[in-house]
């Protein structure tokens, strides 16, 4: 909770083993768990001085008649014993409380930064539910880890040691023998636990089985009823829900022998502890005031002990958790600032590829081979290709969402390597072909971008430019209004506008776009034409082109094939050139006499 | 996270007896249980207070009587009765564990037919992650009310009359003493647990906009990198997990703060036992023994009042889970077979929109008085933009809706004279976005007819071109497809989809859009098989290529709910309406396909 938004680097307290890492974790609030043990420590003590003071209460104050001056310091002191133990207990527990809660704070913002900073290699192979599970659930656990089971277990261990060295005040032989039955029953809550975790993880997978089955079944109401199998779909859910009440029921068969047979150990215990003390009051070894100070002490050591068992199971939980969590921080974060060269300036937009050449981290081969290519400043790049040709890769190189893997790349003549990844991404803009919007207002989505303050004059002029603006103001609350699932579910051709005022506002010197209008009107793909090109003035821009009007205004058309330039120049003379391009444009033609000749034949 | 209107509603206003009772009447059929475990807890928490009890006979009678025979009768007696204490919390804990998970099971498995049961139309309005937890959470929270919130409320009322009685039974005028504390301590409990739980409901609502936060977040992972806006990302989710911190805190410390508070009251009760106490001591009327165990009674009491105050509190959740529960118990099917509804053996022959109105939401209409005339056998090709109603037509024609004004007639009946299943049974449905069940790809195509055979299972993947695909996969036709098919293309969903709708031999056969992500070459293949299929079959198809369109016998053009123009292609063509505009314009995105196609490394489905 000290620590500043994101500041504290979590990657240096991984460990190999689970538990180092976990203390290592709570790196910064152990001082605050220290106390927190301390004062549970000092309750401890206070509790078992309660029984001392009834002993003594006993001995001294019942059995030797001054009990007019005696009583008021008795009752007083269980009252203040009492408020010392409380207060304690209290203290400790906000102490705990504040630890974990830190603890988790900081684990949560360190997990949100660090997965928005890894790099897209990463997220291409992530999945989202299994992230966003870990950031909460597996958190959760841990949080839990710190604030009950540690906390707890702690407590058990204080609190049977506190207790027993008093206990061996009294009597030494009476303690050790009243505590025999503690091994056997640690032992035994352990074998118990582990099966009935197994159980456990048994009940839980069928739980999960169960509300898939009902999702699946949800999800396909349309089949369920087009082939009316309401009963076969019936008897499908109820053999799994059968399934997990067998497990519940096996679960519940350890539990309930579980527990009698911990409580006969413990209950024997205590009264083998009793005879004890009873039959060595009745030899006059001990004071009839210690033996009840013992009866009242033993209570606290026998039962939690008790509890033990369970809790070395939650903790594996937390253990499991741990891993998980700790899986994500061991990724490599992707260096924003790191670079050897920081023009204070836009790029010109100058770019030349010499050779360039790349392949996914994960294998698989090239998807880049020996692209060999200059732009000038403000020039426009078509680039056509078939599915899987290497067109977006190629773009993905220029904002560094990857790096090249061979060749090299300049921008204004210097290794885009060399330039700090932000700088690269304040100044090259992308509108994709689904854009992405956040469900946020209309308004917060342009300005989504920009990190200053944005003046609604310059929200509207973007929108305005973008053919977007008149759209937004036909809603209810105009540019205050939601997207997204709790506000105005916003078409493909409006999304992409919104994202072209996004862009807008950034001004980027280089621009990409991924323009694909196959799911607007004719209409809407004029508007978003219109804008597009007004984005493309004076800027660098690439266009992934799917059809022959957006490359009617490229400067340059490159073919791409199996991740190779295998054509370049312009419309005039790609088709003229025997090739991909002329296929492509073949097939185009065909088509179109195709429609030509029906039509004139009806 | 969810829509609108199905906000989580934590609380109904008012505590409603109705329901309560309701819910009570799920034990009804295992109404042994039930009473078994609360026989067995009242006796285990009596014996827990008799403990105590014998504990002060072991000091009184035993160590201060200098009696080694009373010490060790009581001391049996004690021993004994920790087995039988044992024998009875086997007995409980089974007895109301097996009643919850078979009140979850019973639930769960009412819940599942009744939704069964309901229309499209409760579907549609409904999100899926709300009926969900209805099945889910909230079957579990009343569940565990109705047995381990029970057992403790149980457990604790006996716990504390037993106790009550034995400390009556050794002094009188002490235990009215105690007593005056226990109303502070039962009022200190339930104000602490309802603070703590509305801080905790609380708390859940900050954890679902957290959790919403994180998946945004990641889903928009390109967008955030691509603006360099992680910066302000950040500092916008630390206000959330301030509110969590906040939130959390609060409730941890209002718990640590319960315990000592009740404490603190029970040693005032101490300090008065320790008080009058002595002074009875020495005036005879109370003995050592009786002192220590009003002490113990004391110390132990304050538990059970903890465990009913938690229960008492978590009560008015349970019974507003309940309420949930039940309401989706209790919404009705729209469509339902009605009184004398009958299977007329086949729903081969004509069909026959009359003055059909349809909407799905009032003030938007979405067919308005439309008619149309099916023969008996014919291909329909039904085409106009998005959202003019070609899928409402066929989702009319399967009586996932029924009209609002207007009839449907099969044959020579009313459509709503016939049972449903006779409808369902005889129709065959291929969608724009195929759902598939997890399991193997034979067990998703066998669902078009449960006891086919591998032959005619085949026959129907031939003509649906999926066998070859299928037997390229590593297990064939034992691969399994993932939830909801998600280790297959689309393409390839389409075609298995295509498969099971084919073996189900239907009588009639709508395609929504069915191969729109097939390539060309397979969609040409398929071409043939299903027009052959169509062939003596009334078959509806919602079109997106130019070829499946062409070939109908009948083409009709749906704008604005209506009826634009109706005729052959060449008809529709010469007319130069919209029909001809739209047509020359889906030629048009033809070519977006194609480029994407030529050249690519591999023309498969995959």
């Amino acid at each position: 909770m000290t620590a500043e938004l994101g500041t504290s680097d979590l990657q240096g307290t991984l460990a190999t083993r689970r538990s180092v890492g976990l203390w290592r974790l709570a790196g910064g609030f152990r001082r605050l768990l220290f106390f927190a043990a301390l004062g549970i420590g000092v309750a401890s003590l206070a509790r078992a001085a309660t029984y001392l003071l009834v002993g003594h209460f006993v001995d001294v104050v019942l059995l030797r008649e001054d009990l007019r001056r005696g009583l008021p310091w008795v009752a007083a002191g269980f009252i203040g014993l009492a408020l010392v133990q409380g207060g304690l207990t209290y203290l400790s527990g906000r102490l705990a409380a504040r630890a974990a809660e830190g603890i988790a704070k900081r684990l949560r913002e360190y997990l949100f930064d660090h997965l928005q900073r890894l790099s897209f290699a990463y997220h291409a192979q992530a999945r989202t539910g299994e992230l966003v599970q870990r950031s909460t659930s597996d958190v959760d656990a841990i949080r839990r880890f710190f604030a009950d089971q540690a906390t707890n277990a702690g407590r058990i261990l204080l609190m049977f040691l506190v207790n027993l060295a008093v206990l061996i005040r009294l009597d030494a032989q009476l303690a050790l023998l009243s505590v025999v039955v503690v091994p056997v029953t640690v032992t035994m809550s352990y074998l118990f636990f582990r099966r009935i975790s197994q159980a456990y993880e048994a009940y839980q997978e069928q739980e999960a089985v169960l509300s898939a089955a009902l999702q699946e079944n949800l999800a396909g109401v349309r089949v369920v009823k087009a082939f009316a199998r309401q009963e076969f779909e019936r008897s499908k859910f109820d053999t799994e829900n059968w399934e997990k009440f067998r497990r519940g029921r096996r679960l519940l068969i350890m539990h309930s022998l579980h527990w009698p047979i911990s409580d006969i150990l413990s209950g024997l215990q205590m009264v083998f502890g009793l005879t004890l003390g009873a039959l060595m009051v009745m030899d006059g070894r001990i004071s009839i005031g210690t033996y009840l100070a013992y009866a009242g002490l033993i209570i606290w050591i026998i039962w939690p002990i008790r509890n033990l068992g369970r809790l070395v199971v939650e903790m594996s939980s937390g253990f499991g958790s741990y891993s998980r969590v700790a899986d994500i921080i061991r990724e490599e974060r992707e260096p924003l600032e790191e670079g050897s060269y920081r023009p204070s300036t836009s790029p010109e937009g100058d770019l030349v590829f010499k050779g360039v050449g790349f392949a996914y981290p994960d294998g698989g081969g090239e998807v880049l081979e020996d692209i060999h290519l200059h732009v000038l400043p403000g020039q426009v790049i078509a680039l056509l290709g078939p599915t899987g040709s290497g067109k977006t890769s190629l773009v993905n190189l220029l904002p560094r969402f990857y790096d090249y893997t061979s060749g090299s790349l300049l921008l204004d003549g210097v290794e885009l390597k060399a330039y700090p990844r932000r700088y690269l991404r304040q100044h090259v803009g992308i509108v994709e072909q689904e854009p992405f919007l956040f469900s946020r207002t209309i308004r917060d989505n342009i300005a989504y971008g920009v990190g200053r303050e944005v003046s609604p004059t310059e929200i509207e002029a973007v929108a305005r430019a973008a053919a977007i603006h008149e759209v937004i103001l036909s809603f209810p609350d105009g540019y205050d209004t939601l997207v997204g699932e709790r506000g105005v579910t916003l078409s493909g051709g409006q999304k992409q506008r919104v994202a072209i005022a996004r862009t807008l506002l950034m001004d980027p010197q280089i621009l990409i776009l991924d323009d694909s209008t196959s799911s607007v009107d004719t209409e809407t793909e004029a508007l978003i034409r219109t804008a597009l090109e007004r984005l493309m003035e004076g800027r660098t821009s690439f266009i992934i082109a799917h059809r022959v009007q957006s490359l009617m205004i490229a400067d340059l058309i490159l073919v791409l094939q199996g991740g190779r330039i295998v054509q370049r120049g312009s419309h005039a003379h790609l088709v003229a050139e025997d090739g991909l391009y002329r296929q492509i444009h073949a097939a185009q033609t065909r088509i179109e006499v195709e429609l030509e000749r029906e039509l004139a034949s009806v | 996270m969810s829509d609108f209107g199905f906000e989580e509603e934590e609380f109904s206003t008012s505590f409603s007896g109705k329901t309560f009772r309701r819910m009570l009447g799920q034990t009804r059929p295992h109404w042994r249980r039930l009473v078994g475990f609360l026989v067995t807890i009242a006796l285990v928490s009596a014996l827990d207070s008799a403990f105590t009890y014998i504990s002060k006979e072991i000091v009184d009678q035993g160590i201060l009587a200098n009696d080694r025979a009373a010490l060790r009768d009581w001391v049996q007696l004690y021993a004994g009765l920790i087995f039988i204490q044992a024998i009875g919390v086997f007995t409980f804990i089974y007895l109301a564990g097996v009643l919850g998970e078979r009140i979850r099971y019973d639930l769960r498995r009412t819940l599942f037919s009744h939704l069964q049961k309901l229309s499209l139309s409760y579907f549609d309005r409904t999100p899926v992650g709300w009926i969900i937890s209805r099945v889910t959470s909230d079957t579990d929270r009343v569940a565990e009310l109705l047995t381990w919130g029970m057992l403790d409320v149980s457990w604790g009322i006996m716990n504390t009359a037993t106790a009550v009685i034995f400390m009556l039974i050794i002094n009188r005028r002490m235990a009215l003493i105690v007593l005056t504390a226990l109303p502070l301590i039962v009022i200190a409990a339930v104000q602490f647990q309802k603070r703590i739980l509305a801080e905790f409901r609380n708390l859940r609502k900050i954890n679902s906009k957290l959790t919403g936060t994180f998946a945004e977040s990641i889903a928009g992972v390109r967008v955030t990198k691509a603006l360099g806006r992680e910066q302000q990302n950040l500092l916008e989710f630390g206000e959330l997990t301030g509110a969590m911190y906040r939130s959390s805190f609060r409730a941890a410390w209002l718990s640590a703060l319960f315990l000592p508070v009740v404490q603190l009251i029970s040693a005032f009760a101490l300090g008065g036992v320790a008080w009058y106490g002595g002074i009875q001591f020495q005036l005879g009327g109370m003995t050592l023994g009786g002192i220590q165990a009003f002490v113990s009674y004391i110390t132990l009491m304050l538990f059970p009042i903890q465990e009913m105050a938690r229960v008492f509190a978590e009560m008015q959740h349970a019974v507003a889970s309940a309420e949930r529960v039940f309401s989706l118990m209790d919404s009705l099917p729209e469509i339902v077979d009605r009184p004398g509804a009958f299977d007329p053996g086949t729903i081969l022959g004509d069909i026959v929109f009359e003055h059909v109105d349809f909407w799905y939401d009032e003030q938007s209409p979405v067919l308005k008085d439309f008619s149309l005339h099916v023969r008996r056998g014919e291909t329909i090709a039904l085409v106009g933009p998005t959202g003019a109603g070609k899928s409402t037509i066929v989702n009319l024609l399967a009586r996932f809706y029924e009209p609002k004004a207007g009839t449907i007639r099969i044959g020579d009946h009313d459509y709503t004279d016939l049972s449903l299943k006779a409808i369902h049974s005889r129709l065959g449905m291929v969608l724009q976005t195929p759902h598939l069940f997890s399991g193997s790809i034979l067990a998703n195509i066998r669902y078009g007819q449960l006891g086919a055979t591998q032959e005619q299972v085949e026959r129907a993947t031939k003509i649906a071109s999926a066998h070859d695909f299928i037997l390229e996969m590593k297990d064939g036709y034992e691969t399994e497809v993932g939830e909801g098919g998600g280790l297959l293309s689309v393409g390839q969903k389409q075609l298995i989809s295509l498969a099971r709708a084919v073996l189900a031999d239907p009588e009639v056969f709508i395609m929504d859009e069915a191969t729109s992500s097939v390539d060309t070459l397979t969609e040409a293949r398929i071409q043939r098989g299903i027009e052959a299929l169509m062939d003596g079959r009334t078959s509806f198809v919602i079109a997106h290529r130019l070829s499946t369109i062409r070939r109908a016998d009948r083409i009709v053009l749906i704008q604005n709910g209506r009826i634009a123009e109706m005729g052959s292609h060449a008809e529709l063509l010469r007319a130069r309406g919209h029909y001809y505009r739209l047509y020359t314009q889906q030629f048009r995105r033809q070519l977006d396909a194609e480029v994407e196609t030529l050249g690519a490394p591999s023309p498969a489905p995959a």
